[in-house]
């Protein structure tokens, strides 16, 4: 049956793969022109020659970020993050080593969140591009693919996406972290609701089953614990899961008073929306990842009002040169400063003026301000130097605090910020030196009817 | 031992499977030279190569078979928990733990293959398909619900192969270590596919192929022969997850290992080249993933550097490539150009 | 030992859930049951239906209900033109080449959306009431996106039973050539079904959109396509009002499984997942379904 067919298809083959090749160019050249925006790139050259003649030279950081497929959001975020740091430091002086100038560079290529795709651009960014350090891709599953790449050429990767405390038990000696890892995340609002209620016991729960997600709850329910909390329930939903009433009926059954738990933003939105149709009742809820998204409260309205979570970073935090704290040194730009210059490359290098800010955004610029302070200490670019530098910086950034364990490269400086929906806005609540309000507690939307 | 009868028809079958596998050894064999020439392309030819084996072992049972396993990629998932456990729980085994990993891997790729092959392979077209994406999930679920060999989160082992192998050994094995052991891969898979191709079992393939009911009715024991091809391909799969996944990537995560999108690769890069063949896998990965390295660090850059804005423009217009070539050449690129070429020489090339 | 509310909700959520299930399965059943071509790109059509809710309620203030009937005209006319564009060479062709050119398809749909309309999830909020039942509160939300699909599933059983169209239809299925000599244009019914396939799965997309009301972004449809296969098979590939049937029982296995393995769990202290796990049970039921009865569960 499929030889007449075949015969048929030959015949026209050509001409049919011809017209398909062309329409698939000219499509191409359509959406290119729709998105491009050919002009500011001209405009921009003379500027940049300028600023070349005050430094001595690059430095090369290089980077594999997901700017298609799932992680694309993410990345894309990183990306403009790590470039208005990068920016901001040539803007100011740029990195000093034995008295000269050096303009900092970021090269990146789009791994596609694939992580076949990571190691081969790790490599040709270390053997190729001659980059001296790395940021590693966003999650900790690409993180961990490209950690054997790094460790092999012995470069330098710092972690500013995969919270993975995993990635650090496995004796790498090139890589490190700039974010809080994920066995810590809820600690910083377990020790609130402890302040806010001593008495407050049972607690709830519920996370998505990922990596991630699931190294988190298990890091909440020991701190939890040792704070003197009763798990009332503890359960896990799977990532594409259509409806979680039955395993929220479950959790309403238990009459948690806290209820901590979700994963990443699509379940997170879920959840929360879901929990409210339940008629679960919490004094307190912190959910993970979605509600720091601007579209959370967009989504859900007022059941967002009150919801807790952790975050690595708020635009609105109050890090700033005055409370440094002792011990720690003020470096990098302020959050005035680091939000300027996210919002200009958004729109003029990436042609995104709509990309709204994130703490993946923080989380790459704080991964190059690490670096470039590293450079400095270490006064080289040597791997080995860099990496024995980095166990000695104790800054104080517009990221917080960043600190990291020599031993492991894991980060044990920065905290998580706690932060709450109240009317319709991100507010900061703790720690208390940082934070913007009081936290609302218990919560009138979620507590009383 | 034997007489000279006996022997030569095995000769004859030897040379015949010389004479397939020679243009897929020689190609193989200059991308070993390219792996030395230009160490800074190891890890895309080490990531061509994976997609080419990824092909290649899928071509055994497929290509000569015309079932679509779309379950595959769990073969592979098999060879890299092969792998992971043998380092995870036996890493004072030291160098012996990748013998006895792979071994493992092999032995739970034939199980699996014996199982799905029992029940599976009496089903066709997309029954058979679907009942294989049914194993698939059925098994990772299992893992993650069951919280089996450390559940969804997996097992994350560079620190246990650095344990058994020392920190030389270890940058070593995940990186020249892996990448030979994948040329080796390639060599006995191309091997492998050749004595198929030259021997009953491969004539045996292709009748079923052609008609499966007529094939029956000759006598031939269908069976037999699919599920001799089909563990084959889930033990080269195996091996191939067990080196790539595990001792280059150290890391094996449920979600990641039994991705059917890897079954789907599999496909791309089979039909690209041309299914049945033994350079087709090897020609469609090249594409593949060729195309893909040079469009992301090459053009995407360049556009960038003129202002141009495109992320990912690259997937859209490969989705409408492959459809073209499905549509205007179902017998993939290699098939289509041996049917076209006129020289018989080049046409035995191509075969 | 069991919370009877828990099991009350878990009966209605099945029974809401499988309704959705089974007018997405029948989506994909449709083609495959006329073409034999399995629709791998299933989920692209699924996150199109949803996106046309999405923007039709949020922008323009469409009633959701009403943006069903929209997403099914715009999947008809996308069947249509996708069937004269590239399947209509496909037709008996092996499987390999329609798995991978139904999956290009799908690659091709959820990178344009992709580039159209950013990678950021989106949802909306639809709220028309809940209803508080012996401690289980029903969304009515839900129950009308339930409804919808009792609707499509009719209007297609109708279509295929009780015209002369689905007579034809029949009669190409059965025995295509025969159909030709009796004067059947075989490739206009293969090319009405395949728009009328893809409409339906647009429009379950858009009823899935109601249902969650979250969610939507271009990827969204993948976990879909690997659900409708699953009850597809139960149902007996091809079979319409058994897509409908097969998707309820799915949504009860899935809610009892959950309870038995919730169950086992407290009782045996078993550090085990057992959401996960019935996603794994079911699985497993589906190789079970195959192994017994490969026609279906729901085929005469």
């Amino acid at each position: 049956m499929p030889s007449p067919l075949r015969a048929a298809a030959s015949n026209r083959a050509v001409i049919v793969l011809a017209a398909i090749v062309l329409v698939a160019v000219v499509a191409a050249a359509a959406i290119l022109l729709l998105r491009g925006g050919g002009g500011e790139a001209e405009t921009e050259a003379p500027q940049v020659q300028q600023a070349e003649e005050k430094f001595a030279g690059t430095i090369k950081i290089g980077a594999s970020l997901s700017l298609t497929g799932r992680y694309s959001t993410e990345g894309t975020r990183t990306l403009a993050g790590a470039l208005a740091v990068v920016e901001w430091i040539n803007d100011n002086g740029g990195v000093e080593i034995g008295g000269k100038r050096y303009k900092l560079e970021l090269i990146y290529y789009d791994d596609e969140s694939q992580p076949d795709r990571v190691i081969a651009i790790v490599e040709k960014l270390i053997k190729e591009d001659g980059v001296k350090v790395l940021l590693a891709p966003y999650s900790s599953g690409l993180t961990a693919k490209a950690a054997p790449v790094a460790e092999r050429y012995g470069v330098v990767m710092v972690s500013h996406g995969g919270a993975s405390d995993k990635i650090f038990q496995q004796g790498y000696k090139y890589v490190v972290q700039v974010l809080t890892p994920a066995s810590r995340y809820f600690q910083s609002t377990l020790d609130m609701i402890r302040k806010l209620d001593p008495d407050a016991k049972r607690l709830a729960i519920i996370y998505k089953e990922s990596e991630f997600a699931r190294t988190v709850a298990e890091g909440t329910r020991e701190y939890a614990e040792k704070l003197g909390f009763e798990i009332v329930f503890f359960e896990s939903y799977p990532a594409d899961a259509t409806d979680l009433t039955p395993i929220l009926t479950k959790l309403k059954a238990a009459q948690p008073e806290i209820i901590l738990g979700g994963g990443h933003f699509k379940d997170g939105v879920l959840l929360v929306k879901q929990m409210k149709e339940v008629g679960i009742k919490a004094k307190l809820i912190g959910i993970l990842v979605a509600p720091a998204h601007p579209d959370f409260y967009k989504e859900l309205g007022e059941i967002a009002e009150t919801i807790v979570y952790p975050s690595q970073w708020e635009p609105s935090v109050k890090y700033s040169p005055e409370n440094t704290p002792p011990g720690y040194e003020w470096y990098g730009p302020t959050i005035e400063e680091f939000v300027e210059y996210y919002n200009r490359v958004a729109a003029e290098v990436l042609g995104k003026p709509d990309l709204g800010l994130s703490y993946h955004a923080a989380e790459g610029g704080a991964a190059v301000l690490f670096i470039a302070k590293a450079i400095e200490e270490a006064q080289s670019l040597d791997p080995d130097r860099i990496r024995d530098a980095m166990n000695k910086i104790r800054i104080y950034t517009f990221f917080g605090k960043l600190q990291i364990d020599p031993e492991t490269g894991l980060q044990i400086g920065h905290e998580m910020v706690v932060a709450q929906w109240q009317n319709g806005k991100r507010v900061v609540v703790w720690p208390e030196v940082v934070a913007e309000a009081a936290p609302v507690y218990p919560s009138p939307v979620w507590w009383e009817d | 031992m034997a007489s000279g009868g006996g022997l030569e028809p095995l000769l004859d079958t030897l040379k015949a499977a010389a004479r397939k596998a020679g243009p897929a050894l020689a190609v193989y064999l200059v991308l070993l030279a390219a792996y030395f020439i230009f160490p800074e392309r190891r890890q895309l030819i080490a990531t061509i190569l994976f997609y080419a084996l990824l092909g290649g072992a899928f071509n055994i049972f497929m290509g000569m078979t015309g079932y679509v396993d779309f379950g595959y990629v769990a073969f592979l998932a098999m060879g890299a928990y092969g792998m992971a456990i043998a380092f995870t729980y036996m890493a004072d085994l030291g160098y012996w733990a990748i013998p006895v990993g792979f071994a493992i891997g092999a032995i739970l790729a034939s199980i699996l293959a014996g199982i799905v092959g029992g029940i599976a392979l009496r089903l066709r077209g997309a029954y058979f398909a679907i009942a294989t994406i049914g194993v698939n999930e059925g098994i990772r679920f299992l893992i993650e619900g069951g919280n089996l060999l450390g559940g969804s989160v997996g097992l994350l082992f560079a620190g246990k192969i650095k344990e058994a192998l020392g920190d030389d050994g270890f940058k070593m094995i995940t990186s020249t270590g892996s990448d030979l052991i994948l040329f080796g891969l390639a060599f006995l898979t191309v091997a492998v596919t050749a004595l198929i191709l030259s021997t009953r079992v491969g004539f045996a393939l292709q009748a079923i192929r052609e008609d499966e009911d007529a094939a029956k009715a000759l006598g031939i024991n269908v069976t037999k022969y699919k599920l001799i091809a089909f563990t084959t391909s889930a033990v080269l799969a195996s091996l191939l997850g067990a080196t790539f996944w595990s001792l280059k990537g150290n890391y094996v995560e449920p979600a990641r290992v039994f991705n059917i999108h890897y079954t789907v690769e599999a496909i791309i890069v089979v039909m690209l080249g041309g299914a049945g063949t033994l350079l087709g896998p090897l020609v469609g990965a090249v594409i593949y993933q060729g195309f893909n390295f040079a469009l992301n660090t090459y053009v995407a850059p360049f556009l960038r550097e003129l202002g141009i804005h495109a992320l990912g423009i690259h997937l859209p217009i490969f989705a409408l490539i492959l459809l073209a070539v499905i549509v205007a050449m179902p017998e993939g690129i290699v098939g289509y150009l041996r049917a076209r070429v006129r020289s018989r020489v080049l046409r035995e090339v191509l075969a | 030992m069991v919370d009877p509310a828990l099991v009350l909700s878990s009966v209605v959520t099945a029974l809401l859930v499988g309704c959705i299930y089974g007018v997405l399965t029948l989506g994909l059943n449709i083609v495959f049951g006329v073409l034999r071509i399995v629709n791998v790109g299933f989920g692209a059509f699924v996150m199109l239906g949803a996106y046309i809710t999405y923007f039709l309620y949020k922008d323009y203030g469409v009633n959701p209900l009403l943006t069903i009937p929209v997403s099914f005209a715009i999947g008809f006319a996308l069947g249509y033109a996708m069937y004269y564009a590239a399947f209509r060479r496909l037709v008996g062709a092996p499987e390999l080449s329609t798995l991978l050119a139904t999956f290009a398809v799908g690659v091709l749909i959820q990178e344009l959306a992709r580039i159209a309309w950013s990678p950021d999830i989106r949802g909306f909020t639809w709220d028309i009431g809940v209803l508080e039942l012996a401690g289980v509160r029903i969304v009515y939300s839900k129950v009308v996106a339930a409804l919808s699909a009792l609707a499509v599933v009719a209007g297609v059983y109708y279509l295929f039973t009780r015209t002369r169209f689905g007579l034809a239809v029949r009669a190409v299925v059965q025995d295509p050539e025969g159909a030709m000599v009796v004067g059947i244009n075989v490739d206009r019914i293969y090319a009405v079904s395949m728009a009328l396939g893809i409409g339906v799965t647009v429009a379950g997309g858009s009823i899935l959109a109601i249902y969650l009301q979250q969610g939507i972004e271009p990827y969204m449809g993948i976990p879909y396509t690997l659900l409708a296969f699953v009850i597809a098979v139960m149902a007996g590939l091809g079979s319409i009002l058994g897509s409908l049937y097969a998707g309820i029982l799915f949504g009860f296995f899935e809610a009892a499984s959950f309870l038995a393995f919730s169950m086992i769990k407290d009782a045996l202290g078993l550090d085990i997942l057992p959401y996960v796990l019935t996603r794994s049970a079911a699985f497993f039921l589906l190789l079970l379904t195959l192994l017994l009865k490969p026609e279906g569960l729901f085929r005469r």
